[in-house]
């Protein structure tokens, strides 16, 4: 089944492209949804499988984003150079916080976590110089050969790339012992794990992850902006993990591409739903809160389980 | 920096550390007794100005008494709100994990802030003075507005009034016994649900209060609720989260450091409460008046 997903998602779109004006624009909404769907997933590794809720996790994604933009801009870097030196800052700001993060549990760890992705916020919006404030950093340029369809197929094999790598990473001898500590902790120092340097390993994994998703939706939108680090946006990912289910590894994915498609489904519908679109993502999120906490997957499986017995 | 204007300052700094007080004590006393960090006390704040600023356009006039309208409408109203949130939603979720009760006040968040906008639109507001407090008082020879002082007094009251309340009155023995104890308190006949209901009433009471005199004091928009809240964590989290003592010197120290701060770093001053936020985080994460946990 997930080869003819990534088949389908291949050849989307070459029929997209056909259709003009409405198909260029779902290319691009596609696109957004596959670097959208990383950013999940990076979240998903230490929110879902090492039970670490980050409040903060924008940060990362946001220094990506103004990396990418400031080499291309700047210093006039390749986009290839530029896309690959993203997640290797994005891990260095990572473990950096990520240090201090997980010496907190629970719930300080979050609002560290929130402290930490704050400040860079405050950081990037305060240094005008640098990172042209709220202004943001405009007009990335974009390599000639790279238009739509190239560009969303370039973010697609990245994705595929980082998919697989997740997977093996979530399925590796170290992906189970941070599974573990999820479970129990105190069991899993007792077995002799060395928690916190699982966590903060994790931790940097999930932020490179997530400055690749960055870097990459800098060049989608030819721009880098103070909103990519803000908390609401490290909210994002967390939103797409519950709707989609935090415990697997695509949940998450599905969650962000549904929780887009329908942003935009329902803009399609009328234009005062964009108006009311946090009502309707807030109530949405109530109703998994309140009625399928594992959300979308967990639903599915539950059917599934259901029907098979 | 001359002595008349450090005292100025700090009479600025302990104005708006006040103004946070009266918010952040709400939503310290909430988490004291449920337990929930609730995201959506910015948000509920915010309502309570925008609200206040609806019931000012009727009451017309710049008068004190128009005013003092305001204060005894707006609060009350904030906490039947509370009310029903409290029994419709956060109720159901006192047992879930902890994401579980972010994310559903998370979800309050969403839905508030765009209700607001929805029924008051975007550009921002603000509520007139009553003539009384519109002037100035003049202070070492600078003008002081009025109604900072205003705010100077009141935040006291307000700290003094929830210190009798919470130790000096049955209620307040029964929300402090809610606090450590839980089980015993059901246990020996009081209707705990009630307890948290009533908390979680009076945190919005205050977030009302905060929001009216907010309104009064500055412009009101949309991001009020959502930098407010991140403002209010850090004061909770220095002072230590369920502390309402520690909310009070969390305010007055996020207050007056962002007044002192603009002075030799400028805009740059505002991250002084993130990274104070991360500091004590860091060194001492249940803040100076907490008890760490587990």
């Amino acid at each position: 089944m997930g080869i003819t997903v990534i088949i389908v998602l291949f050849v989307l779109p070459i029929v997209l492209g056909r259709l003009g004006k409405t198909g260029e624009y779902w290319i691009w909404v596609s696109t957004e949804m596959i670097i959208m769907a990383l950013f999940a997933m990076s979240l998903n590794l230490i929110l879902g499988f090492g039970g670490m809720v980050s409040f903060g996790h924008a940060a990362f994604f946001g220094v990506g984003a103004y990396t990418v933009a400031l080499l291309m801009k700047k210093a006039d870097f390749p986009l290839y150079l530029a896309l690959a030196a993203a997640p290797f800052v994005a891990a260095i700001t990572a473990a950096i916080v990520g240090w201090f993060c997980v010496r907190l549990l629970g719930l300080y760890f979050s609002i560290l976590t929130l402290a930490f992705g704050q400040l860079l916020y405050m950081v990037v919006f305060q240094w005008y110089t640098f990172t042209g404030g709220d202004d943001g950093l405009h007009g990335v340029p974009r390599p000639e050969i790279l238009g739509p369809i190239n560009y969303y197929w370039l973010c697609l094999v990245l994705f595929v790339i980082c998919f697989f790598v997740m997977r093996m990473i979530v399925n590796s001898s170290f992906g189970l012992s941070i599974r573990t500590i999820r479970e129990n902790m105190e069991r899993a120092k007792f077995i002799g794990i060395n928690v916190r340097r699982y966590q903060l390993l994790s931790f940097i994994i999930a932020g490179a992850f997530a400055g690749l998703a960055g870097g990459m939706l800098t060049e989608l939108n030819r721009f880098a902006q103070t909103e990519f680090l803000y908390w609401s946006k490290s909210a994002e990912p967390i939103l797409a993990s519950l709707v989609g289910g935090m415990y697997s590894l695509v949940g998450p994915a599905i969650g962000s591409s549904v929780l887009i498609f329908l942003k935009i489904f329902l803009q399609q519908v009328h234009r005062s739903m964009v108006e009311v679109w946090a009502i309707v993502l807030g109530s949405l999120l109530l109703v998994v809160v309140l009625f399928a906490p594992h959300g979308l997957v967990g639903l599915y499986r539950q059917l599934f389980t259901r029907s098979s017995s | 920096m001359t002595w008349q204007l450090f005292v100025f300052m700090l009479i600025n700094g302990l104005c708006q550390g006040m103004l946070l007080f009266i918010i952040a004590s709400g939503l310290s006393l909430v988490f004291g007794v449920l337990r929930v960090i609730n995201f959506a006390h910015g948000s509920i704040y915010m309502i309570g100005a925008f609200m206040a600023y609806s019931l000012s356009t009727i009451l017309a006039g710049e008068s004190l008494l128009g005013f003092l309208a305001l204060l005894l409408v707006v609060p009350p109203a904030i906490a039947i709100i509370g009310f029903v949130l409290e029994v419709s939603l956060f109720r159901r979720v006192y047992r879930e994990e902890h994401l579980l009760q972010l994310l559903l006040t998370y979800a309050l968040v969403l839905i508030l802030d765009d209700l607001v906008r929805v029924i008051w639109g975007g550009e921002p507001r603000s509520v007139p003075r009553p003539d009384l407090l519109a002037g100035s008082v003049d202070v070492l020879g600078m003008a002081l507005p009025s109604y900072n002082v205003f705010i100077l007094v009141v935040g006291p009251l307000i700290a003094l009034g929830m210190w009798f309340l919470l130790y000096r009155t049955r209620t307040g023995n029964i929300i402090r016994a809610a606090v450590s104890f839980p089980d015993t308190l059901g246990a020996l006949g009081v209707n705990v649900s009630w307890v948290m209901t009533s908390t979680f009433m009076l945190g919005c009471w205050l977030a009302g209060f905060g929001g009216v005199l907010t309104a009064a004091l500055s412009d009101i928009d949309l991001g009020m609720g959502m930098s407010t809240i991140i403002e209010c964590f850090a004061v909770v989290v220095i002072g230590g989260l369920g502390s309402v003592g520690g909310a009070l010197l969390g305010s007055l120290i996020i207050g007056t450091g962002l007044t002192f701060f603009q002075f030799p770093f400028g805009r740059w001053a505002l991250v002084f409460p993130y990274a104070l936020m991360a500091l004590v985080l860091i060194v001492r994460p249940w803040g100076f008046f907490g008890k760490p946990e587990r």
